[in-house]
C-alpha cells in the first residue's frame, strides 16, 4: 500500500518538473497580439511578420481571440503584450477595473503621432484628459440606395434624399404591397441590418451621453426625435407585416442579402459593403450609389454626419515589458502600417496619412465617400463610458421595445435614463 | 416501529454506522486513493470555486483589485431588478412546460420504440440522431426551419390552411419554438426510458393479460409504475438542465443581442453571463448563481420528497 502511495508522489512531482522545465525552455522574446476579430489569421500574421523583420522581435498573434478568453487572460499573470478590441466600450471597462494602462507613456515612447489621429474615432478613447486605448481601423455608415429600384418608382437615380424626411418620402413611394396586403419591396428600415440609432440622433443634433461624456442624456429630446422617426416606419407597415418580410431575407454576407436582392431600396450600411468582399463579389451587377446620411430638413448644417465605430488597442497593464508593448503599439500606429491593413479589409483608416495613401483610392469612387466623410466637421464616433454594455442592452431593449412594441419614445427613454442615472454616476464616480 | 439501526436526516435515510477496525480504515484510505483523481478535481474545480463564489456574492468584484465586502447589497439590488424576475420568469416557464412536455413525448416516443416491429433498430437510430448534433449546429438548423418566409414548418402549416408565426422574432413564440428544438434533441431521454420498459418484467405484463387487463391498463397499472423511478430521474436531470439552459438561447441572440426579441429569451443563465462577463459584475452574477443554487437545491430534494408517493422500487 506504501509503495502505491509513493510512487503516487513521485508521479506527481515528476509531472510538476516536467512542466516547470517545459516553461522554462522557450527563452525567446515573442510578442504576443490577440485580435478579438478577423476572420483571415494568416494575412493579420503575416502583417505583424514584418514587424519581426525590421526590429527581430517575434511576435505572435491570435485572431480572432474568443471573447471569454479576455478577461481571465488580464486578470491573470500572462495577457498579451498588445490587445485590439473590436471597440473602445470594453477599453473603458477593463481601464476602470485596472486591467488595461492609460497610454501617455506609451505614446511617449513610442513616440506616436497623435495629431496624424482623426478625433473622431479617438474621442472613443477618451476619457476625461485621459487616452486609454487607441483607434487602428474604423467603420462609418452612410445611405446606399438602389439607383434601379428608383427609377422604377419614378425618383431621379442619381438624387439620394437630402433630408431625413424627404428620406421617409422616398421610403414610401419605394414601398410595393402585394395584391395580398403583404410586403413585396420596401423602401426603408430603420434598424436594418442593426441598429443604427448612433447615426440618427446625431443628426438630431444630441446622444444618449453629453459630448463630454460626463452626463446621461437617454431622454434628451434627440433621442426622442430619432425614435419617433424610426418609429414612422414601423407604424406605416405594420410591425408584424415588417418582420414576416424582414424574416425572409436572406444572409447577410450573400446575393440573397436583402438590399442586393432588392428587397430594400435604401439602406444604412458600412464602408466594408463597397469593398472586395461585398457587393462587387457577391452581387457585382447591382446599379446603387453611396452618400452621406441626410440631416433633418431644420438643420442642414449637419449634412456629412458620421458616427465612427471601431478597432481600440489597449496594452494590458500586466504585460511583461511595458516598452516592447509601446514600440509594437507604435508601429502598429504608423500610416504604412494601417494602410495596409485596413485597404486590405476595406475599412476606414483612423490616421490621415494613411487616408492619403493611393491603396484606398483604388477601392473605387464609393469608398471615398466614406474616407471624405472621416474629415467632415460632423464626423462622430460613439461615445463609451465603462457602463457602455450595460447601457447599449438596455438602449437596445427600448429600442425594441419603441419600434415592434409601438411603445412611447418619451415614456421608454425616461425609463431607461431613471434607471441608470444613479448607475452612470457611480460608474463615473461622481 | 422504527428499527433502532435506521437513522434518519429530515425524512432521508442515512448509511449505517460504521465501526472504525483497522480493515475499515486500510479499505478508506484505499478507496480515497482511487477515488483522488475525481476528488482533487471536485475540490479544485469544484467546491473551492464554489465557496469562492459564495463570497464573491458578498462583495464588489474587482478584477485587480480587493473585492470591496458590501453585505448583503447584491442581494438587495437583486431584489429590487426587473431584469432579474424576468429572466426567472423566462426560466420557470421553460422548467414548467418544456420539463414535462418533454418527458411526456419521450416516454411515448420510447413506448413506440419498444414495440417488436420490423426495422425498429433503424427508428431508434433515427430518433437518437438529433442528440449528436452539437447544439449550435441544432440550434441554426432550427432557426432556417423555424424562419416565416422560406422554413419548413411555416410552409408546412401554409398548405394546411394555417398561417405560421413569426417564432423567433414574436416574443410569443420565441421559447414555444425552442421548446420544440428541445424536444428535436429529446433522444438521451428516450434511451433512458427505453431501458426502462425493457426493465419491466414480461411475468406481469403476462400475468395482466390473462386476468383480462386491456393495453391501457397494464400501461397504467403496471409500466408507468415500473418506470416511475426512471421519471423521477428524468424530471430531476431535465429540471435542473432546463435551470441552466444557455447555449441555445445564447446562439439566438447572436452573441450581442442576448435575449431578443423584447427579452423574451433572457434566461436566467443568459443574463447571469450578460453580467459577468459583459458587464464585468461578478458580485452580482455570484449572487444570482448562488440563488439558483438554492432554488435548484429546494426544488430537488422537494421532489426527492414528494417523489416517495408516486415512484416505486421493485425489491
Amino acid at each position: 500500500m506504501k509503495k502505491l502511495y509513493g510512487l503516487f508522489c513521485i508521479l506527481i512531482a515528476a509531472s510538476m518538473l516536467l512542466t516547470a522545465c517545459g516553461a522554462k525552455s522557450s527563452e525567446e522574446k515573442v510578442l504576443r497580439v490577440w485580435i478579438q476579430w478577423g476572420d483571415n489569421p494568416q494575412q493579420i500574421q503575416a502583417l505583424f511578420d514584418k514587424y519581426t523583420a525590421e526590429s527581430g522581435v517575434k511576435v505572435e498573434v491570435t485572431a480572432p481571440i474568443d471573447d471569454d478568453k479576455i478577461l481571465p487572460a488580464l486578470t491573470g499573470s500572462n495577457p498579451p503584450d498588445v490587445l485590439v478590441l473590436s471597440g473602445g466600450d470594453l477599453a473603458k471597462s477593463f481601464y476602470k477595473e485596472g486591467l488595461v494602462d492609460e497610454l501617455s507613456s506609451a505614446i511617449e515612447t513610442g513616440n506616436i503621432d497623435m495629431a496624424d489621429m482623426f478625433e473622431a474615432p479617438l474621442s472613443q478613447c477618451r476619457q476625461g484628459d485621459l487616452i486609454v486605448c487607441l483607434p487602428w481601423g474604423t467603420d462609418a455608415y452612410a445611405l446606399f440606395w438602389n439607383k434601379d429600384l428608383f427609377e422604377a418608382a419614378g425618383l431621379d437615380p442619381e438624387k439620394p434624399p437630402a433630408t431625413m424626411e424627404e428620406l421617409a418620402e422616398y421610403a414610401e413611394k419605394l414601398t410595393v404591397v402585394g395584391a395580398d396586403g403583404t410586403l413585396e419591396q420596401v423602401g426603408f428600415i430603420p434598424d436594418h441590418s442593426w441598429s443604427h440609432t448612433d447615426l440618427y440622433v446625431r443628426n438630431f443634433g444630441g446622444f444618449w451621453y453629453s459630448d463630454d461624456g460626463s452626463a446621461l442624456t437617454v431622454n434628451s429630446q434627440a433621442m426622442i426625435d430619432a425614435m419617433t422617426w424610426q418609429q414612422q416606419f414601423y407604424t406605416k407597415y405594420g410591425v408584424e407585416n415588417l418582420q414576416a418580410f424582414t424574416s425572409g431575407f436572406g444572409e447577410y454576407s450573400s446575393p440573397d442579402a436583402a438590399f442586393y436582392a432588392g428587397k430594400v431600396a435604401m439602406m444604412v450600411e458600412g464602408e466594408w459593403q463597397v469593398g472586395p468582399n461585398f457587393i462587387p463579389a457577391l452581387k457585382p451587377e447591382l446599379n446603387y450609389g453611396v452618400a452621406a446620411f441626410p440631416p433633418p430638413a431644420a438643420h442642414p448644417e449637419r449634412a456629412g454626419t458620421i458616427v465612427n465605430q471601431g478597432t481600440a488597442v489597449v496594452i494590458p497593464s500586466g504585460a511583461a515589458d511595458k516598452e516592447a508593448s509601446a514600440k509594437l503599439l507604435a508601429w502598429m500606429m504608423s500610416p504604412a502600417v494601417v494602410a495596409e491593413e485596413f485597404c486590405f479589409n476595406a475599412n476606414l483608416p483612423t490616421s490621415k496619412k494613411a487616408a492619403e495613401d493611393p491603396c484606398f483610392a483604388a477601392l473605387g469612387e464609393k469608398f471615398q465617400v466614406f474616407v471624405d466623410l472621416m474629415a467632415s466637421p460632423n464626423a462622430y464616433a460613439v461615445l463609451t463610458t465603462p457602463l457602455s454594455f450595460e447601457l447599449n442592452d438596455a438602449l437596445y431593449s427600448a429600442e425594441e421595445a419603441i419600434l415592434y412594441q409601438g411603445a412611447d419614445p418619451k415614456e421608454t427613454l425616461d425609463a431607461v435614463q431613471a434607471e441608470f442615472e444613479p448607475k452612470f454616476k457611480e460608474a463615473m464616480g461622481q | 416501529m422504527q428499527n433502532p439501526t435506521e437513522r434518519k436526516l429530515f425524512g432521508f435515510n442515512l448509511p449505517p454506522k460504521v465501526v472504525w477496525t483497522k480493515r475499515t480504515k486500510a479499505d478508506l484510505r484505499t478507496g480515497l486513493l482511487f477515488l483522488s483523481p475525481w476528488l482533487i478535481g471536485f475540490f479544485a474545480f469544484t467546491l473551492y470555486p464554489m465557496l469562492v463564489s459564495l463570497y464573491y456574492s458578498f462583495t464588489i468584484y474587482h478584477s485587480k483589485r480587493a473585492p470591496e465586502w458590501v453585505w448583503f447589497q447584491n442581494y438587495t439590488e437583486l431584489f429590487a431588478d426587473d431584469k432579474f424576475y424576468l429572466s426567472l420568469q423566462n426560466t420557470l416557464y421553460m422548467v414548467v412546460i418544456a420539463v414535462p412536455l418533454g418527458l411526456f413525448a419521450s416516454f411515448l416516443c420510447a413506448l413506440l420504440l419498444n414495440l417488436k416491429v420490423r426495422g425498429q433498430a433503424f427508428y431508434r437510430v433515427v430518433y437518437f440522431l438529433p442528440s449528436i448534433v452539437p447544439t449550435v449546429a441544432g440550434t441554426i438548423l432550427f432557426l432556417w426551419l423555424l424562419n416565416p418566409q422560406v422554413g419548413l414548418v411555416n410552409s408546412l402549416l401554409a398548405r394546411i390552411g394555417i398561417e405560421g408565426p413569426n417564432w423567433m422574432a414574436d416574443p410569443n413564440w420565441s421559447k414555444p419554438a425552442l421548446i420544440l428544438l428541445g424536444m428535436w434533441g429529446m433522444g438521451g431521454t428516450i434511451i433512458i426510458y427505453l431501458s426502462g420498459l425493457q426493465d419491466v418484467p414480461q411475468s406481469l405484463i403476462e400475468a395482466a393479460e390473462l386476468d383480462g387487463a386491456n393495453w391501457f391498463q397494464r400501461l397504467w397499472h403496471i409500466t408507468i409504475p415500473m418506470v416511475s423511478p426512471i421519471t423521477l430521474f428524468n424530471l430531476i436531470t431535465g429540471m435542473i438542465g432546463m435551470f441552466q439552459y444557455f447555449a441555445q438561447a445564447y446562439v439566438v441572440g447572436g452573441g450581442g443581442n442576448l435575449g431578443r426579441p423584447l427579452g423574451s429569451t433572457l434566461f436566467y443563465s443568459v443574463y447571469l453571463y450578460q453580467n459577468a462577463f459583459l458587464f464585468l459584475k461578478m458580485g452580482y452574477a455570484s449572487a444570482m448563481a448562488w440563488i439558483l443554487f438554492i432554488i435548484i437545491l429546494i426544488l430537488t430534494l422537494l421532489l426527492l420528497k414528494v417523489s416517495d408517493r408516486f415512484t416505486y422500487y421493485a425489491g
